[in-house]
C-alpha cells in the first residue's frame, strides 16, 4: 500500500520546477504564455462601469430638473430606473474588479518594461509600474467600499426616498473618475511608452526585423 | 484633412494619447452587461433589469459613433504594417456595421420597451448573444492591432520613422 502511494504523493506535491518558472518556458515574444493580455480587456468592464453607474446615479438624483426636458423627448423615464441603472452597474463593477486586479498582477510577474524609457509623467518603467500595481489595489477596495455604501444607501438608510443616494456619495465618485483616468493613464503608458506585453514593441527591442518577425 | 490637426507627437498622434481605446470601454462594457442582465432578467424574472439594460444599450449604441469618430481618425495616423493592415481594415468594417446593428438592435429595444417594458421576447436574447460576440470578436481585432502591432506605441512609431517598417 504504502509503495504504492507514496510516488503518487511525490508526483503531486513536488513539482519538479515552481510555477514561475513553468511559465517563463511557454513565454511568446509578447511576454505572455497567451497572445493577448487578459487585463486591459476587463478593464474595459471595471472603467464603463463605474463611470456610467456614477453617471446614471446623479441622472437620478437631479432628476426633479430634468424630467422637465425628457418630456419633450418619445422616452418614458422613471427615476427609480436610472438608479436601479447606478446599483446594478456598480455590483457587476465590483464583481468584475477582482478578475480586472487578478489578472493585472498576473500579467505584471511577466513584464518587462523597455529599458531607458521615461514616460509622459517623468516616470521610469518599474516606478510606473509599481504606482499602477498600488493604486489598482486601493482603487479595488474604493470600489467595493462604494459598492457596500450603495447597497446600504439603496436598502436600509434611503430605501423610501426619491433620490436614492447622499451628494457626498456621488462627490466621491467623481473625484474616483480623475483618480480612474489618472491611474488608467498609467497603464495606458505601460503599454504605448514602455511597450509592456506588445510583441511588437519587444521584437524590435530585441533587434528583430518586423517585416519577417511580424509578417 | 490632416492639416486641420495640431502636429503629432511621439505616438504619431494630435494629441497626448489614443483615445479610441478608451471610448470603447463604453461600447464594450454597456453592450455586454446589457445582454448580461437582459439574461439574468429573463431567468430570474426580475423585469427591473431589462430597464438596466436598455439604458446600458442605449448608451453603448451613443458611444460608438463617437468611438468610430476618433477610430477613424487614429487608424489614418495609424500606419499599419504587414497582416496589421487587413486586421485594421476588417476592424473598420465590423465597426461600422456595428454602429449599424447596434442602433437597430437598440431600435427594437425601444419599441418593445413602449409597448411593455417589463416583457422581453426570447427573440431578443438570441439577436443578443449574436450581437455580444460580434462584439468579442471586434475587441479581439483591436487588441491584436495595439498588443501585436503595437500601433501608435512610442516603440513602433519610431521605427516607422526611421523606415525600419
Amino acid at each position: 500500500m504504502d509503495c504504492i502511494t507514496t510516488p503518487l504523493l511525490a508526483l503531486a506535491y513536488t513539482p519538479e520546477q515552481a510555477p514561475l518558472e513553468q511559465i517563463a518556458a511557454e513565454l511568446g515574444a509578447n511576454g505572455l504564455p497567451y497572445s493577448l493580455p487578459i487585463h486591459p480587456n476587463l478593464v474595459h468592464l471595471t472603467i464603463g462601469l463605474f463611470v456610467i453607474a456614477i453617471a446614471f446615479d446623479v441622472v437620478g438624483a437631479l432628476y426633479p430638473l430634468e424630467k422637465r426636458v425628457f418630456r419633450f423627448l418619445a422616452l418614458p423615464i422613471t427615476r427609480g430606473g436610472f438608479h436601479d441603472v447606478g446599483w446594478y452597474n456598480m455590483l457587476v463593477c465590483c464583481l468584475v474588479s477582482f478578475f480586472t486586479v487578478a489578472a493585472g498582477f498576473y500579467e505584471m510577474l511577466t513584464a518587462v518594461p523597455l529599458p531607458g524609457v521615461t514616460s509622459t509623467f517623468g516616470l521610469g518603467g518599474m516606478t510606473t509600474m509599481l504606482w499602477h500595481g498600488v493604486v489598482g489595489v486601493l482603487v479595488l477596495a474604493i470600489i467595493v467600499a462604494m459598492t457596500v455604501w450603495r447597497g446600504f444607501q439603496r436598502y436600509a438608510w434611503r430605501r423610501d426616498m426619491g433620490r436614492q443616494v447622499q451628494w457626498l456619495y456621488l462627490a466621491v465618485g467623481v473625484v474616483m473618475f480623475a483618480v480612474i483616468g489618472l491611474h488608467g493613464t498609467l497603464g495606458a503608458q505601460l503599454a504605448a511608452e514602455f511597450g509592456v506585453h506588445i510583441a511588437a514593441d519587444q521584437l524590435l527591442q530585441a533587434g528583430a526585423d518586423l517585416h519577417t518577425a511580424l509578417p | 484633412m490632416l492639416e486641420l490637426l495640431p502636429p503629432l507627437n511621439d505616438h504619431n498622434l494630435p494629441w497626448m494619447d489614443t483615445i479610441h481605446p478608451i471610448v470603447v470601454h463604453f461600447v464594450i462594457a454597456m453592450a455586454l452587461v446589457a445582454f448580461l442582465f437582459d439574461v439574468v432578467g429573463v431567468v430570474w424574472r426580475k423585469p427591473a433589469l431589462f430597464e438596466v439594460s436598455f439604458w446600458n444599450l442605449l448608451f453603448a449604441t451613443g458611444a460608438i459613433f463617437v468611438a468610430i469618430i476618433f477610430g477613424q481618425v487614429e487608424a489614418g495616423l495609424a500606419a499599419p504594417y504587414g497582416a496589421a493592415r487587413n486586421i485594421l481594415d476588417i476592424h473598420t468594417t465590423i465597426g461600422w456595421s456595428l454602429a449599424g446593428v447596434l442602433s437597430l438592435f437598440t431600435a427594437w429595444r425601444y419599441v418593445l420597451r413602449n409597448r411593455d417594458p417589463e416583457v422581453l421576447p426570447l427573440s431578443f436574447l438570441g439577436v443578443g448573444s449574436l450581437v455580444s460576440g460580434l462584439i468579442m470578436v471586434q475587441v479581439v481585432l483591436g487588441d491584436r492591432l495595439i498588443w501585436t502591432y503595437g500601433l501608435h506605441t512610442v516603440k513602433v512609431v519610431s521605427a516607422m520613422r526611421e523606415g525600419l517598417i
